[in-house]
Order: structure tokens, then C-alpha cells, then sequence
């Protein structure tokens, strides 16, 4: 028991004792988590900025003079039914009328006797399928229906989004592989080298009939050590990170979005640096041990 | 009881020993002599098993170099203690710190341990620096220093190479003092040097090791 409290204390010792060692240690691994908190943060709210674009796709569909608005309501469902709509409204004859006069300040009912404005609806889209979203194949499927007079849409703008969207979505898992990679590279390399500068020490150990699990004891509890203030300091790192982009958009842009942060995110990291940490430590020292 | 029975190790530069044959009984004072280079120190670390012979056999304690493993190795060092030319002193520890760890090792409880450290800095007389970092020390201090972190755990043998090869004239001959008061306690002791002077005249049995090759004086 003594000998086990003893190499702890060591272990914890040691970060005291190589104070430069350890803050330039501390300083890399938080470095290293906070790109990597910061990408899976952005990769966590990139479906959200999708979503909010998504609410401002918006089709209008006119339908031909002389169908009623009861006619409409029917249209209306079967556009409902189509895969890729979320919902759809009309926008009966006197609602246009209404519309006009709210945009043009004139009653062209009174101006021409009659009302020549069809019927028409506005599509919205479905906002939360985590695919493309095609809005060509929608369009077609409206068109079918018959009595559609004319289709108002933003065709290149909308492929534009879903495009760049499904090119992130397919590109993020080979992104945040490399970026985990470098990053455990780093943390490895980073307890190496803090192990590395005090081979003497090791070689004392050994000298003195020292056991590898005694030798290796206190660079694994340093190192956990080093990799847990490392991670502690990310996780308001993120939070500050993610509040001070909200504020910027919220001040300073008319996106109506509100970026979140997943504590699940500093979980997983605090695993993963948990694990590289132990491991490397482990590795590293037993490199240094004949 | 050390005993060497044709003994060889080559480096991979070519220097060594060749074909040692040795027996230090418990108990004695021996001296190793050579230059430079003539392979004490290998012969040394065939003691400690920080080499293993390329041929023969080292029986050190009743510890066979040709059945050693790493957990063997550790525990035959718990039974050995080493001085060295240039200390081996922890720099970022101090002097308690430094001559506390092989009881560390060997699981001694805090108030052991503390009662051990000051009896060995009173023998090695420096009680009043147990403070002090290595670094604020004098050579010879540093040395004794050395001899104090060896001698703590009490080992059957005492293995110093070259002690006194960093020191002046006075400190070397108070250190070669010092290990014979060491000796007196019953530790059986190999000391190697390359300083004849030092060691002429003492009535202990002396072997002169030349290009790798053993002989008694």
C-alpha cells in the first residue's frame, strides 16, 4: 500500500517537478481537443444549419384560372402525398387578393371589376431527411397533378445547398478520421517526448531494482493526469467558443440559428484522450525499459 | 558470492571481456584495476546483469545470469547496491528524495524510510543537507551521496566503478575510507578504479583487468 501510494504521489509529483514539460504538454493536447471538439461541434450543428436553410426553401405553385379554391384543396392533398414536402398551404383567390393589396396598396378588384389572380400554394419542404434532398423530382410530381398553371422555385439555389451538403456529410467520416489520427499522434508523440526527458530517471529506477510496472506507474498517472487538465480546460474552451459564435450571429448576421454544444462531445473526448494517454504512457516508458 | 566461469562479452565496437574467470567470497574488499577501456565497467554491469555474457556463466548471490528475466533482474538488483562515476543522482529531486528510492522500491513504510535516510546521511556525513537539490552539492558530497543511496537498503554487495574518478586526491581517499567502514558491516565490495595509488597498500586483493583480460595482482 505504501509502495502503491507512494508511486501515485510520484505520478502527481512529477507534473509539479516538470513544470515546463508540463505545461508545454498541457498546452498541445488542449490544442489538439479543441480542434477536434471544435470540428465534431461543427459536424453536430451542420445538420441544424441545414435544417434552417431547408425552412426557407419554398415553392409556389399557380394554378390555372378557373380552378376553384375547393378544386385546390384537392390538388393540395395529392402535393402533400409527394415524398420530400413537408407541408402545403393555399392561398385561395381572395387571400391573393389581400396579398396584392398588402404589397401594391391597390384593390385590383376594384381597379379591373374581377379578380384575375388564380389560386395558388406555397410548398415547404421537408426539413429533417439527413439524404440529398432533390426538388427536381418534387416539381414533376406537382406538374402531374394537371391544372398547374405555373411553378415558382429556387431550383439552383436549393441544388447548390443539398449539394455542398451531401459533399460534407460524405467527406466528414475520411475528414474526422485524419483529424483524430493527428491528434492522437500528437498526444503520443507529446507524452513520448515528456517520458524521453527523464530517461535518466528510468535508468535510475532500473539500476536500483526497480520493477517496469514501478518504473511505469507514475508516467502512466502523469500522464493521465496531463491528458484530464488538458481536457477539463477544452471543455469551457467550447462552450466560450460556441456561446461567442452565437453571439456573432445573432448580433451580426440574420441567420436565425442558434449553434448548440453536445456535452456528449467532451465526453467522448475526455475517453479518448483517457485512453491515448494511459496508452501512451504505458508505450512510451516501455520504450525506454530493456 | 560473485563468480565468473569463462566469462565473455564482445560490444558490438569489439571491446569486452574475454574469458573471465573470477570468485569475490562473501564478505571481502576487492579491487578491480585497468586503464580505460579495458573493460571494468562491462565487467561491472555482467554483476549488475545490465549484460548478460555472451558466453559462460555469472552466479551473483546464487542468481544465474543464463536463467534471468526482467523480474529476475530487478530482484537481484534489490540485493546490490552501485556506485557510479558520475553519481546517477536525481537532478529535480533532493538529497532525502534521491537516497529514499531504492526503499521506495522495495516497499519500506514513510517512517522506515525516514529513519534509514537520516542514519545514512549521518554515516556518509552529510545529515545536514537532506534538503539540498544535487546540484548545490560539491563533487565529493555528490559522491557520498551516491555511496549513502547504496548502501540504504543494506545490499550483500556493493559494486562502485571508478567512485572516485570525479574526485580530488583528499575527497577520494576519505571516499575509499568511507567504504571500508561500509566493508566492516559484513557488505562485500568491488571497487574499480584505474587510480593504482589509491589502492596500493590496503591488504585487499586486487585484479587487474588489461584489454579484456583478467589477472590477479
Amino acid at each position: 500500500m505504501d509502495k502503491f501510494l507512494y508511486l501515485v504521489t510520484e505520478g502527481i509529483k512529477n507534473t509539479w517537478r516538470h513544470k515546463m514539460t508540463t505545461l508545454t504538454a498541457i498546452f498541445s493536447l488542449f490544442i489538439a481537443l479543441y480542434i477536434v471538439g471544435l470540428m465534431a461541434t461543427a459536424g453536430n450543428n451542420t445538420h441544424k444549419l441545414l435544417h434552417y436553410l431547408r425552412s426557407k426553401y419554398k415553392i409556389e405553385v399557380f394554378f390555372k384560372q378557373g380552378v376553384s379554391n375547393e378544386e385546390a384543396v384537392g390538388m393540395i392533398h395529392s402535393i402533400k402525398q409527394i415524398d420530400g414536402v413537408r407541408n402545403a398551404t393555399i392561398i385561395e383567390k381572395e387571400d391573393a387578393v389581400r396579398i396584392f393589396k398588402d404589397q401594391f396598396g391597390e384593390n385590383i378588384v376594384d381597379l379591373l371589376g374581377y379578380n384575375p389572380l388564380p389560386v395558388s400554394a406555397v410548398v415547404n419542404l421537408d426539413r429533417n431527411r439527413r439524404d440529398r434532398l432533390r426538388v427536381e423530382p418534387i416539381i414533376k410530381q406537382i406538374r402531374a397533378i394537371g391544372q398547374v398553371e405555373e411553378i415558382r422555385y429556387q431550383g439552383n439555389l436549393i441544388s447548390k445547398i443539398e449539394r455542398n451538403y451531401k459533399r460534407v456529410i460524405d467527406q466528414l467520416p475520411y475528414l474526422s478520421g485524419i483529424i483524430i489520427l493527428v491528434t492522437v499522434l500528437i498526444i503520443y508523440n507529446t507524452i513520448k517526448l515528456s517520458v524521453y526527458s527523464r530517461r535518466d530517471l528510468i535508468k535510475t529506477l532500473q539500476l536500483i531494482g526497480a520493477t517496469r510496472t514501478f518504473i511505469k506507474l507514475p508516467f502512466i498517472i502523469e500522464g493521465v493526469l496531463i491528458g484530464l487538465i488538458s481536457v477539463i480546460f477544452v471543455f469551457p474552451a467550447l462552450i466560450i467558443t460556441v456561446e461567442g459564435l452565437n453571439y456573432i450571429i445573432s448580433n451580426f448576421s440574420s441567420l436565425g440559428l442558434k449553434l448548440s454544444f453536445d456535452p456528449f462531445v467532451w465526453i467522448w473526448l475526455f475517453l479518448m484522450v483517457m485512453a491515448i494517454t494511459t496508452l501512451g504512457s504505458y508505450r512510451a516508458a516501455s520504450g525506454f525499459l530493456k | 558470492m560473485i563468480e565468473f566461469q569463462n566469462v565473455s562479452y564482445a560490444h558490438s565496437k569489439g571491446y569486452g571481456v574475454n574469458n573471465l574467470n573470477m570468485t569475490i567470497d562473501d564478505g571481502d574488499f576487492t579491487f578491480l584495476i585497468g586503464p580505460t577501456g579495458s573493460g571494468k565497467t562491462t565487467l561491472m554491469r555482467l554483476i549488475y546483469f545490465d549484460l548478460l555474457p555472451d558466453t559462460g556463466l555469472v552466479k551473483v548471490n546464487g542468481k544465474l545470469s543464463t536463467k534471468m528475466s526482467h523480474r529476475k533482474i530487478a530482484n537481484a538488483r534489490k540485493s546490490i547496491g552501485m556506485v557510479f562515476q558520475d553519481y546517477k543522482l536525481l537532478g529535480d529531486r533532493n538529497l532525502f528524495e534521491n537516497i529514499a528510492l531504492p526503499l521506495h522500491v522495495l516497499g519500506f513504510s514513510a517512517n522506515d524510510i525516514s529513519t534509514r535516510v537520516e542514519e545514512a546521511l549521518e554515516l556518509v556525513g552529510l545529515e545536514k543537507k537532506e534538503k539540498h537539490l544535487p546540484s548545490e552539492l560539491s563533487g565529493g558530497e555528490q559522491q557520498r551521496a551516491c555511496l549513502a543511496r547504496a548502501i540504504i537498503k543494506e545490499p550483500d554487495i556493493l559494486l562502485a566503478d571508478e567512485p572516485t574518478g570525479n574526485l580530488d586526491p583528499v575527497a577520494s581517499f576519505e571516499l575509499v575510507r568511507l567504504l571500508e567502514t561500509i566493508h566492516e558491516m559484513g557488505t562485500t565490495i568491488l571497487m574499480a578504479s584505474h587510480n593504482y595509488n589509491l589502492i596500493k597498500g590496503r591488504g585487499r586483493p586486487i585484479y587487474e583487468l588489461k584489454d579484456g583480460v583478467l589477472r590477479i595482482r
